[in-house]
């Protein structure tokens, strides 16, 4: 199938649905609106409902209608491209056409706003569908970023309705405009709208991304970005416009945009040197009229509204078509390059011409019509003569503008270009001709579009039925002369376009304030932001940012303290000092002060384990044994790990801070203590509540068959925290194994390893390795009722294993060992979570233990899945604390 | 036992699965390939035991799991209300999303270090987070976070992920400490570990010093491990260090699960949000620095290079957004947020994994060296479009709905600092977009500066695994309706205990 | 006694405060390790300090007389046992650290701000 053949065949699909809409004109005709719903999000009060009515239908015509034409003419437009190219082109085109359709049907708001974002998204991909040009992909940027930043306004506004008026309907909300005005809510909703609206519809001072957008394939800005898209902000301001008109300042925000909207684009389109340029400029001029009409009161601005609506959509897709061919036929696209084309593109010059005529607003085009209605709206409303002054000025410029952009390329200037690249087809001919020809036509035949379409569309947007006349010819009154005012001016502007050209072109103070300049400087600034930003965040300084938590921890406290606006409750008993445990904590004080003034690491390691086994120490003399011994065993161990970590390291650590830094430290240590301080002593004067305890110690040898409390409350009441703890242990192992050691552990090379130790050491060995192995079973065996428990006896069993590894090396430790220690560590770990099953299916509560009683040779034994929880544990702390040893070894041998 | 029994035992699956399936992976570390499909499994039967429940919590039955038989107060409690399950379950989809991803990603040496028994302690550590009702319990949940974090991030022992995890650790130990200095402050206090119970003990009494100081320090911790700013300097040191698939499942997992603690202990435990909190001024300090941290984090994020660090930026901003809805101290902006955390989880860790297989055709994550990624894989990029446009918030994704919930909330809210705090946000989202589109125009539709590079396929792996999560993020887009009714039950449940009447 | 403990307490947190600070790494082990330490002696204070004997229930009867408080003590010997697991876990990454980097300054340990650095001129080198 040949590639023109494809557009045509898609055609049919948007056909199809223009055919769709227009069986609905009958009943709209009658007055009647089609409405269909769907529920979606009721919770939130969104529901997809739809809703056809007059204006909706004029839309969907255009949509539909112009769409048809734009896939036949790209179908035909894109000779260079290649087969995905052109299919992923057509698609962004139908599902564009889906979401314009989507936005105009949508009678709930929020469902508006994502067809809305579609075009948005969509409109950026058609914008940078070449994304080989810098210049492309800027304005997709560009076109993206103001169309969604408006995007944003608009929603907040549509969520703010949610929240005044409770209901996301368009109808109801439009229907209760009164209401809404008298809320303080009102200003800042409609300010919103009017933000989306505007960037949508490329108002001032947003209108700078629409020229931007010509850099799309010139299908694309026929369709979007003259025809539809941008239209869609104007189909909101229609819609809302008693809304707008409701709160102050609403009607003249409207107008003075509008009227700065049309100026410049006036200006621009005379400045501009591209064929697109021309046509986009003066889009936005067009735009600024249509969004005067919105704002101006009366009837006959409804009318002029939609009549200009119609009319605009035929001439400028019609325009841009042209410009398409043009551009695709010679690949110029400056217009004072242009010239003589008509003899080459006869068809397409016709076309243009006629579009240019109704642009002109000459009779007998529609163009004609829909500027009488223009003047007609001026002058019946309450509006003074500015706005009517500035329409005959901007007007004017369309006319001129119309004639540079059919008369001088296609019809003067002959000899400016020799040849061209490709002829015309007949793809690339019927939309051009269609439309044009419709813009005669329906000025000729008016009768069934003004019943069918236009009566309704007004009558939607007006709230009543207004009488809508299309004639040609309504007698001599003011419109005529303005009207031949304007033609008049327009061929003057014409005539001298090229003086006018030049001079506007000339660099002029007015440029330092265009818009465009100021979205520049925008992005600049945010892009500076970001760097500053990013330059402050990335400080290497770990110190710097330890500061700055901690600093931040101990102001949260503050703020808290502040707000609440509490003094400490404060006990300070000095009466039960024991002398000896004061001695023996100040002393562990005075450890941590010395770890923290130490030189070298040496001391700064001892004086830590100094202050570790104070504290045993005072859990010791408080009541705490299991406790002093774990901590004990503990604090020995990290100290003889960290030693053997450490021998590589160099012991000398000069102080690494500068002395005001080391002041500012000790000046937040000792806020923070400060503050540690003062809340335990608060804490301390509370009374205590003893409920919790009080359980475990009634519960613990009679439900629990433990003496142990402790114990009992960490294999059993709380017994899944040690699960965790047990797993954080297991998983240690793996860290540790491997990070320790060569980076690819070729295993069978320690095997062999072994030395010799000191004599005596190996002598003594085997001894001190059953006894300690033994030691280590006893205490995991009895610590459920006396002191100790499986985490004591794992720290036993593997200090069994390090004195051989000391004596023999670690080869034969491992081999004593037999296991890998990841294999214990594992297998530890799954014992423990293992033994809580047994709960879950008996009881159907996970790790509820439970207890086996038997007699065996006379000797009578209890036992629980406890003891097996325990060994869990254990296990889990022998695999991890050797998998550190070897670890560490496997690197010291490197 | 009965089926009910055998319903409520399926409550502990979320985190014992994964505990068990871990030690046996460990016992498997010889052979990679079993090792592998254990964990598989293991992840498959969590995110089926969190789905039965989050079926079953949903009917509006709230399953209590009592370890060891003993009940709250005494014992530790699960307590698998609508907030616990249904982040189970996103987190179990993340996970399942992360272990397809591993199949290409994680290769055998990798796995000989250990990836599998580290990332289910992980997940088992997040689940754990999520369905606890014991302050302790938690703070033992996230320390193994903290341990396994540190063990996947160094998986590979570059010099980079070294240097990244000892400053992970070093930075969130500290804020472990705090929270450990709280909750002992709040036990002297209260003389209970269980958080319904504390929040009845401290309902009605009047704020006392020590209560304030455990409150504002266990928000220190937490907000430090969510990643506010200004206490979230680990955040950015150490995601972009990691293998990918760590990175996700690090972007996607570890910070909500402090989120949600947040909510669980601000709101429950100290009634912040009601008229009478037991620690007053919350609301305003977590207004203050989620507007903070949205604006730093996303400014930050549009000024990076590489892919994987601009993507750890935007987790700190969309975390702020949690913490926004939180702030705003109402249901409805507790159900905001809620919606927003389950979105975030998916996007998130689909943005990694999408960025993992960008780097894999591309051959690095460097942005100035990507491009033209739309021609070569239109189907990856289509994906990334999705998880892209949701973060931006762009209907019908699921990022614009729970952008819009929180903005509601906020305009609902009566505080007189939300309307601030609605613009910061709305700024914000405008600069996601700003970011986002950059991202897109850099890596899929400029042309590659480096034509030269030899294009590589996109693993099926990582493909099914961006495609999972990207179609998550659409799914609830466009089916909204079951996921806010289930935010808003969660919120609704989220009540502070009253205290006991007086006999 | 409880003044003093907690006094005791607080300056060991300050201590541990004041070595966590150091751009020396070991320092900041140790810093975290006597953090712990004064962690412990908080929560042990959380439980009050009243008596001397430990929550053994003897030999004949059924019930826990007077003694001290047996919940902070499992819930330190759990904090302690994680503690060391994470000393350990910490030694040995700055074992690596040192190894790759040559130096134990943090400052001057810089891999993971140079990859992917948006400031740096080229790509970093991740070995």
């Amino acid at each position: 199938m040949g590639h023109r053949s494809a557009g045509w065949l898609l055609a049919l699909l948007p056909a199809g649905l223009f055919a769709g809409f227009l069986r609905f004109t009958p009943a709209i005709e009658a007055g009647r609106t089609v409405t269909e719903r769907f529920a979606w999000a009721p919770s939130l009060g969104v529901n997809v409902a739809l809703r056809l009515d007059g204006f909706a239908l004029l839309f969907c015509l255009l949509i539909t209608g112009i769409g048809a034409l734009v896939v036949i003419y790209a179908g035909a437009y894109f000779t260079e491209y290649s087969a995905s190219e052109r299919a992923r082109f057509h698609a962004l085109i139908l599902f564009f056409m889906t979401a314009m359709l989507g936005a105009v049907l949508a009678d709930d708001l929020i469902v508006l706003f994502l067809f809305w974002e579609a075009t948005s998204v969509i409109s950026f991909l058609l914008i940078g569908f070449d994304g080989a040009s810098p210049s492309a992909r800027r304005s997709a940027l560009m076109s993206l970023r103001v169309t969604a930043g408006g995007g944003l306004a608009l929603l907040a506004a549509i969520l703010g309705l949610g929240v005044t008026l409770g209901s996301y309907s368009m109808t109801e909300v439009i229907a209760r405009a009164p209401e809404l005005a008298r809320s303080p809510w009102a200003v800042p909703i409609v300010a919103g709208l009017l933000v989306g609206a505007f960037t949508k519809s490329a108002q001032f001072p947003f209108h700078f991304w629409l020229p931007n957008a010509m850099q799309a394939p010139t299908p694309a800005s026929a369709y979007l970005h003259s025809a539809t898209m941008v239209k869609l902000g104007i189909y909101l301001l229609a819609r809302f416009e008693t809304v707008i008109a409701g709160v102050p300042l609403g009607r003249d925000t409207l107008i003075s945009v509008a009227m700065a909207t049309m100026l410049v684009g006036a200006y621009q389109a005379l400045r501009a040197e591209n064929y697109k340029s021309v046509l986009a400029y003066s889009t936005v001029a067009s735009l600024g009229i249509l969004v005067m009409l919105v704002g101006l009161d009366g009837p006959m601005a409804s009318v002029a509204t939609v009549g200009f609506l119609l009319a605009h959509a035929l001439y400028k897709a019609t325009l841009f078509f042209c410009a398409g061919t043009v551009l695709h036929a010679t690949g110029l696209s400056k217009l004072r390059l242009m010239g003589g084309l008509g003899r080459f593109l006869p068809v397409t010059a016709l076309a243009s011409l006629l579009a240019s005529l109704s642009m002109a607003g000459l009779p007998p085009f529609l163009g004609f019509i829909s500027k009488e209605f223009l003047f007609e709206a001026q002058i019946q409303s309450s509006w003074n003569a500015i706005p009517v002054a500035i329409a005959v000025l901007v007007n004017a410029v369309l006319v001129g503008v119309a004639g540079v952009v059919t008369l001088r390329p296609f019809f003067m200037g002959r000899d400016r270009v020799r040849e061209v690249k490709h002829r015309e087809v007949l793809g690339l001919l019927v939309g051009p001709m269609t439309l044009a020809l419709l813009g005669l036509l329906i000025s000729l035949q008016p009768d069934w579009i003004s019943r069918a379409v236009l009566r309704p569309a007004v009558a939607s947007i007006y709230g009543q039925p207004v009488d809508v006349t299309v004639a040609l010819w309504h007698g001599v009154s003011p419109l005529i002369l303005l009207s031949a005012a304007v033609v008049g001016v327009g061929a003057l502007i014409f005539v001298y376009w090229r003086p006018i050209h030049r001079r506007l072109r000339t660099e002029s103070p007015l440029d330092h304030y265009e818009a465009e300049h100021a979205y520049d400087a925008l992005l600049r600034g945010i892009e500076a932001a970001a760097r500053r930003t990013a330059g402050y965040v990335r400080r290497n300084d770990l110190r710097g940012q330890q500061w700055i938590i901690m600093a931040s921890a101990g102001a949260f406290v503050l703020w808290g303290l502040l707000a609440a606006g509490v003094i400490p409750r404060a006990r300070f008993g000095l009466s039960g000092v024991r002398f000896g445990p004061a001695v023996v904590s100040i002393v562990g004080l005075a450890g941590g002060v010395a770890a923290a003034r130490a030189r070298s690491l040496l001391a700064a390691m001892v004086a830590t384990g100094l202050a570790g086994l104070v504290v045993a120490l005072t859990f010791m003399m408080n009541g705490a044994p299991d406790l002093a011994l774990t901590q004990f065993a503990v604090e020995s161990l990290v100290v003889v790990l960290l030693t053997a970590a450490l021998l590589t390291l160099p012991i000398a650590a000069p102080p690494t801070r500068a002395p005001r830094a080391r002041r500012l430290d000790a000046m937040l240590a000792t806020g923070l203590s400060v503050v540690i301080f003062v809340a335990l002593i608060d804490v301390s004067a509370a009374p205590q509540r003893t409920e919790i305890s009080a359980f475990f110690g009634a519960r613990s040898y009679v439900e629990a068959f433990g003496r142990n409390v402790v114990n009992v409350i960490l294999v059993d009441f709380r017994g899944f925290d040690t699960l965790g703890e047990t797993t954080v242990i297991a998983l240690s192992a793996v860290i540790a194994w491997s990070l320790l050691g060569p980076r690819m552990p070729r295993e069978a090379r320690f095997l062999a390893d072994s030395r010799t130790g000191p004599f005596i050491l190996v002598m003594a060995t085997p001894l001190f390795y059953w006894l300690l192995l033994a030691l280590s079973l006893v205490v995991l065996l009895r610590g459920h009722n006396e002191i100790g428990g499986g985490f004591v006896g794992g720290l036993t069993a593997a200090l069994a294993f390090a004195i051989v590894a000391l004596a023999h090396g670690v080869g034969i430790a491992r081999e004593k060992l037999r296991l890998h220690p990841l294999m214990l560590a594992g297998g530890g770990l799954l014992i423990a979570t293992a033994s809580g099953v047994p709960g879950l299916v008996v009881y159907g509560d996970f790790l509820r233990h439970v207890w086996f009683e038997a007699d065996v040779l006379g000797v009578h034994i209890k036992q629980g899945t406890t003891l097996l929880f325990d060994l869990g544990v254990y296990l889990a702390v022998l695999g991890t604390v050797l998998a550190f040893l070897f670890g560490l070894t496997r690197e010291a041998e490197r | 036992m009965t089926a009910d029994a055998l319903a409520d035992g399926l409550a502990v699956g979320p985190v014992v699965i994964p505990l068990a399936a871990a030690a046996i992976t460990m016992l498997l570390r010889r052979l990679p390939r079993l090792q592998r499909t254990v964990m598989e499994a293991g992840v498959a039967l969590m995110l089926a035991a969190a789905t039965l429940l989050v079926t079953r919590v949903a009917r509006g039955e709230t399953v209590v799991v009592k370890f060891g038989g003993w009940g709250a107060p005494f014992g530790i409690t699960f307590v698998a209300d609508t907030l616990g399950a249904a982040l189970c379950t996103t987190a179990g989809i993340v996970a399942l999303a992360v272990a397809i991803f591993a199949r290409a990603d994680i290769r055998d040496r990798r796995r000989r270090a250990g990836f599998d028994p580290l990332f289910l302690g992980m997940c088992a550590a997040v689940n754990g987070a999520f369905l606890t009702g014991d302050v302790f319990n938690l703070y033992v949940w996230f320390e193994l976070m903290l341990v396994t974090a540190i063990g996947l991030v160094t998986l590979d022992r570059r010099r980079a992920q070294i240097d990244g995890a000892f400053r992970y650790a070093a930075l969130t130990t500290m804020g472990a400490t705090f929270m450990l200095v709280g909750i002992g402050l709040l036990y002297g206090e209260a003389g209970t570990l269980d958080m319904t119970h504390l929040s009845q003990t401290l309902a009605g009494r009047a704020p006392s010093v020590g209560v304030i100081a455990a409150g504002y320090l266990l928000l220190a911790g937490l907000t430090l491990k969510a990643g506010m700013f200004p206490l979230f300097f680990w955040l950015p040191a150490s995601y972009h260090t990691a293998p990918i698939s760590v990175s996700a499942a690090l972007a996607g997992l570890l910070t909500k699960a402090a989120f949600c603690a947040c909510l669980r202990i601000l709101v429950v435990v100290f009634g912040v949000g009601t008229a009478t909190p037991s620690v007053p001024g919350m609301p305003a300090l977590l207004a203050l620095l989620a507007a903070a941290t949205m604006l730093v984090s996303v400014l930050a994020a549009i000024a990076q290079v590489d892919l994987r660090r601009l993507l750890a930026f935007h987790v700190v901003g969309q975390v702020a957004y949690l913490v926004m809805g939180l702030a705003l101290a109402s249901q409805a902006g507790a159900a905001a947020a809620i919606f927003y955390t389950m979105h975030t989880m998916l996007v998130q860790a689909g943005l990694f994994l999408g960025a993992g297989a960008i780097a894999r055709t591309s051959g690095g994550y460097d942005m100035r060296a990507l491009g033209g990624l739309i021609r070569e894989h239109p189907v990856l990029s289509a994906l990334f479009a999705l998880l892209a446009l949701s973060i931006s918030g762009i209907p019908p994704l699921s990022g614009f709905w729970a952008k819009a919930l929180v903005i509601d909330a906020g305009f609902r809210s009566v505080s007189p600092w939300s309307g601030w705090l609605v613009a910061v946000a709305l700024t914000t989202g405008f600069l996601t977009l700003y970011s986002m589109s950059t991202l897109w125009m850099r890596a899929f539709q400029q042309p590659s500066a480096r034509a030269a590079r030899i294009r590589r396929r996109v693993p099926p792996a990582m493909m099914v695994a961006v495609g999972l999560l990207a179609g998550c993020t659409l799914g609830i887009g466009l089916a909204v309706e079951p996921v806010v009714r289930l935010s808003r039950a969660a919120a609704a449940q989220l009540t502070p205990a009253p205290a006991p009447r007086a006999p | 006694m409880s003044v003093v403990y907690a006094f005791v307490a607080a300056g060991l947190f300050g201590c541990g405060v004041y070595m966590v600070l150091s751009r020396h790494i070991v320092r900041v082990i140790l810093g975290l390790s006597l953090l712990t330490t004064a962690v412990n002696l908080v929560l042990f204070l959380a439980g009050r300090i009243r008596s001397a004997q430990p929550p053994l229930i003897r030999e004949g009867s059924e019930r826990l007389g007077e003694s001290v408080d047996p919940v902070p003590q499992a819930l330190i010997l759990t904090a302690i046992v994680i503690g060391f697991a994470l000393t350990v876990i910490l030694a040995a990454l700055a074992l690596r650290a040192y190894r790759a980097h040559g130096t134990l300054r943090s400052d001057e340990i810089n891999a993971a701000q140079t990859l992917g650095d948006p400031f740096a001129p080229g790509e970093a080198d991740d070995r």
